[in-house]
C-alpha cells in the first residue's frame, strides 16, 4: 500500500495531472477519427517525451491510449466504422441504436462501460503487478533470456493468422536488435561502415515508420476528399428507462473480468476482448435476439471489455518484460527512452515510476467520466467533417518533426521512412509488426542474459534448462510454438474424418 | 497471388537470414554467434513461409497495393518531403506538402488547404519551436533574406 501512496503522492502534481488531462482529451480525439489509432498516436508521441519527466510521459501514454478506446466508439456508434480496431463489436448495436434515435444515450453507455472496464483493469495490475514482480526475484540470467523468448514466441505465435510468419518477424526484430556496437565485446555489428549505425537503429525511429506510416499510407489510398456532413453528425436523445442502468452492472462485471483476462495473455488484444465480452453478454441474455438490433448491453458489453484490456496488458510488461499487447510495447519503449531496463527489475529499481503509472492508469479511466460526457463527445465528433486527405500530410509532418528532434539528424527520416513501407508491405502479406518492436525492444535483453548465463556455467547450454523456473519457462515457450502445429494436425484429422 | 507473394516473402527473408549469418562470421566471439543463429534461424523461417507457399493450393487474390495511384503518389511526394526538409527548411517544407498532398490526391478547395495548413503549422510551431524549443531545419528563405540583407 505504501508503494501506491508514494506513487500518488508524486502523480497528484501539476505536471502529471495536466498531462493527464489534456492526453484523455487528445485519445478521445484520436480515436474518434478513424484512421487514427492509439498505437500511431503514442508512436508519434513517444519521440517527445524524451526531455519530460518520466511520470509525465507516461500519464500522456495512459491518458491517449484510454482516451482513445473510448474515443473509437463516438464513429462506431455514430456512422457504424470503428475508430479503433478494438470498437468493432460496438458498432453491432450501437449503430442500430443510433439509427432508432439513441445514439447520445449509446455514447453515454459507451462512455461510462468504457470507464468502468478501465478502472476495473487499473485495479487488477495495482494488485497483480507487484504480486508477479515478487515472483521474479528468484530469476537469474537463464530465467531472464527464457522470459525474452517466451514473450516473443507467444507475441509471435497469436498476433496475426499465420504463427510462423509472426515467429519470423520476431526474430527479424532480434536480429535489427544486434545491430550497432556490441555491448559486451564492443564489435560493430551490421553497421555497414556507416558511422550513424554504431549505435543501431533507433527503436521509436523504426516504431514511428512500422506504426505511423501505413496507417497514413491507407488513408491516402482511400483519398477521402469530403469528411463528413452536419447532418451525418447529429445527435438524438433518448432518456434511460427506469432500471436500465442497474441492468448493466452484471454485464460490466462480466466483460470487465473477460477483458483482463484477454488483457494479461500476451498477444491478445482489446478487439479480442471487445468480442468475447460481446458474446458472452449475447449468451447470458434473457432476450439474445434483440443483440444487434439495438440493444445497450452489447454496447456496454463491447465498449466494457476493450477498455478492461488495457491496464491488464501492462502486467505482464511491467513485471516480467512481456508486453501483452503493441500498446504495452510502446509502453516498454518509453521506458527504454527514459534509460529504464523494462522487465522485472523495474519494481525493484523504480517502484515510484511503475507505481505512479499504475495509479495514471486508474485516474485516466476515471477521467473518461469526466471528460466523455455527451458535450465532448458533440466536440470531438466535429472533427469528422476534417476531409481525410488533410490529415494525411499533417501526420506524416508529425512524423517527420517527431523522429528528426530525437537525434536532430536526417538519416532518420529516411530509415522511419523505409521502415514505413516496409511496414506496410509486411501487414498487406500478413506479416505482424508487434513481434519486429518486440524483437527490438527484447533481443538485447535476451542476448545479454543468454551470454551471462552461458559465462556462468562456463559454456554450459545445458544450463539454461535445469533450474526448476528456467526449465518451467523453456517448456512454456516450447507449447506456445508447438500449439499451432498441433491444432492444424488436429483440423486435418477432423476434416479427413 | 498470394501463393507467389508467400513464396517470394520466404525466399527475401532467406536472403536476408543466410547474408546475416555470413557477416556474423566476421564477428569476434560471442559477439558473432548469437546473430549467426538468428540469421540461421531467419532462414529456416523463411523456408518454411516458402515450402508452405508452394505445397498450399490456395491462389485467392491478395492485392498488395489497393489504390496504387494514389499510394505512388503520396510515397513519392513524402520521398520529395523527407529530401526537401533539410535544403529548403522544415517550415517551408511543411506547408509546400501540406498544399501538394491533398491537392495531388485530387482536393480541389485550396483556400481551405491553405487555412488547415496554416492552422496546423502555427500550431507545430507553438509546440516545437517556442514551447519545447527544438532545433529544426533552418528555413533557406530566411537565409536568402538575411544574405541580401
Amino acid at each position: 500500500m505504501e508503494f501506491f501512496t508514494t506513487a500518488l503522492g508524486h502523480v497528484l502534481t501539476l505536471g502529471p495531472l495536466s498531462a493527464m488531462t489534456g492526453s484523455t482529451l487528445l485519445g478521445v480525439f484520436i480515436g474518434a477519427l478513424p484512421g487514427l489509432n492509439p498505437v500511431m498516436a503514442i508512436a508519434l508521441l513517444l519521440p517527445l517525451t524524451y526531455s519530460m519527466d518520466p511520470l509525465v510521459a507516461l500519464a500522456m501514454v495512459a491518458g491517449i491510449y484510454n482516451g482513445s478506446m473510448y474515443g473509437g466508439a463516438i464513429p462506431a456508434i455514430l456512422l457504424r466504422i470503428p475508430g479503433t480496431p478494438a470498437s468493432i463489436a460496438t458498432t453491432f448495436d450501437g449503430f442500430p441504436m443510433a439509427d432508432k434515435g439513441e445514439a447520445s444515450k449509446a455514447l453515454k453507455i459507451a462512455c461510462w462501460s468504457s470507464a468502468v472496464g478501465g478502472i476495473a483493469s487499473a485495479v487488477a495490475l495495482m494488485t497483480m503487478g507487484p504480486l508477479l514482480a515478487r515472483l521474479t526475484l528468484f530469476f537469474g540470467p537463464a530465467e531472464y533470456f527464457w522470459i525474452a523468448i517466451f514473450g516473443m514466441a507467444s507475441v509471435g505465435v497469436m498476433v496475426g493468422s499465420d504463427p510462423v510468419k509472426g515467429i519470423m518477424a520476431a526474430v527479424l526484430g532480434l536480429l535489427i536488435g544486434t545491430m550497432g556496437i556490441d555491448n559486451l565485446s564492443g564489435q560493430a555489428r551490421f553497421t555497414f561502415g556507416q558511422t550513424w549505425m554504431l549505435g543501431g537503429l533507433d527503436l521509436i525511429v523504426v516504431l514511428v515508420g512500422l506504426y505511423a506510416l501505413p496507417p497514413v499510407l491507407q488513408l491516402a489510398e482511400k483519398a477521402d476528399l469530403r469528411g463528413l456532413s452536419a447532418a451525418q453528425l447529429k445527435l438524438a436523445d433518448a432518456p434511460f428507462k427506469p432500471g436500465e442502468l442497474r441492468g448493466l452492472i452484471p454485464t460490466w462485471l462480466r466483460a470487465s473480468g473477460i477483458g483482463i483476462g484477454v488483457g494479461i495473455l500476451p498477444g491478445a488484444g482489446g478487439n479480442i476482448a471487445a468480442f468475447l465480452s460481446y458474446n458472452a453478454a449475447k449468451n447470458a441474455s434473457s432476450d439474445p435476439e434483440s443483440f444487434g438490433k439495438g440493444n445497450p448491453q452489447g454496447v456496454a458489453a463491447a465498449e466494457c471489455g476493450n477498455n478492461a484490456d488495457n491496464a491488464a496488458s501492462m502486467i505482464p510488461a511491467l513485471s516480467l518484460g512481456i508486453p501483452g499487447n503493441v500498446v504495452a510495447a510502446l509502453v516498454l519503449s518509453a521506458l527504454t527512452i527514459h534509460g529504464l531496463q523494462p522487465g522485472p527489475q523495474l519494481f525493484h529499481q523504480n517502484p515510484v515510476l511503475v507505481g505512479g503509472f499504475m495509479v495514471e492508469m486508474l485516474l485516466t479511466s476515471v477521467l473518461i467520466f469526466a471528460l466523455g460526457g455527451a458535450v465532448a463527445t458533440r466536440v470531438f465528433a466535429q472533427f469528422q467533417r476534417l476531409p481525410g486527405v488533410l490529415l494525411v500530410p499533417s501526420i506524416l509532418i508529425l512524423m517527420c518533426v517527431g523522429v528528426y528532434v530525437i537525434n536532430g539528424r536526417p538519416v532518420d527520416l529516411w530509415v522511419m521512412l523505409g521502415a514505413g513501407i516496409a511496414g506496410y508491405l509486411l501487414e498487406k502479406v500478413n506479416v505482424p509488426l508487434a513481434p519486429i518492436i518486440l524483437g527490438m525492444i527484447l533481443g538485447p535483453m535476451a542476448e545479454q542474459s543468454v551470454r551471462r548465463a552461458l559465462l556462468i556455467s562456463r559454456g554450459d547450454a545445458t544450463d539454461l534448462l535445469t533450474r526448476p523456473i528456467s526449465a518451467g519457462l523453456a517448456i512454456a515457450t516450447l507449447l506456445v510454438i508447438l500449439w499451432p502445429v498441433v491444432k492444424t494436425l488436429r483440423r486435418r484429422r477432423a476434416a479427413r474424418a | 497471388m498470394e501463393k507467389r507473394q508467400d513464396i517470394a516473402l520466404g525466399l527475401i527473408f532467406v536472403g536476408i537470414g543466410i547474408a546475416a549469418a555470413w557477416m556474423a562470421r566476421g564477428y569476434s566471439g560471442a559477439s558473432g554467434t548469437y546473430p549467426m543463429v538468428l540469421g540461421v534461424i531467419l532462414a529456416l523461417f523463411g523456408g518454411t513461409v516458402s515450402i508452405k507457399a508452394a505445397r498450399s493450393g490456395r491462389t485467392e487474390a491478395r492485392r498488395l497495393i489497393d489504390a496504387p495511384g494514389h499510394f505512388f503518389t503520396t510515397a513519392l511526394i513524402a520521398t520529395a518531403y523527407v529530401a526537401l526538409v533539410v535544403p529548403l527548411g522544415f517550415y517551408t517544407a511543411s506547408v509546400l506538402l501540406m498544399l501538394a498532398l491533398p491537392l495531388a490526391l485530387g482536393f480541389r478547395r485550396l483556400g481551405y488547404a491553405l487555412i488547415v495548413a496554416l492552422v496546423f503549422m502555427a500550431l507545430i510551431y507553438l509546440v516545437f519551436s517556442v514551447l519545447l524549443e527544438k532545433p529544426l531545419p533552418r528555413e533557406a528563405i530566411l537565409s536568402i533574406l538575411g544574405a541580401g540583407a
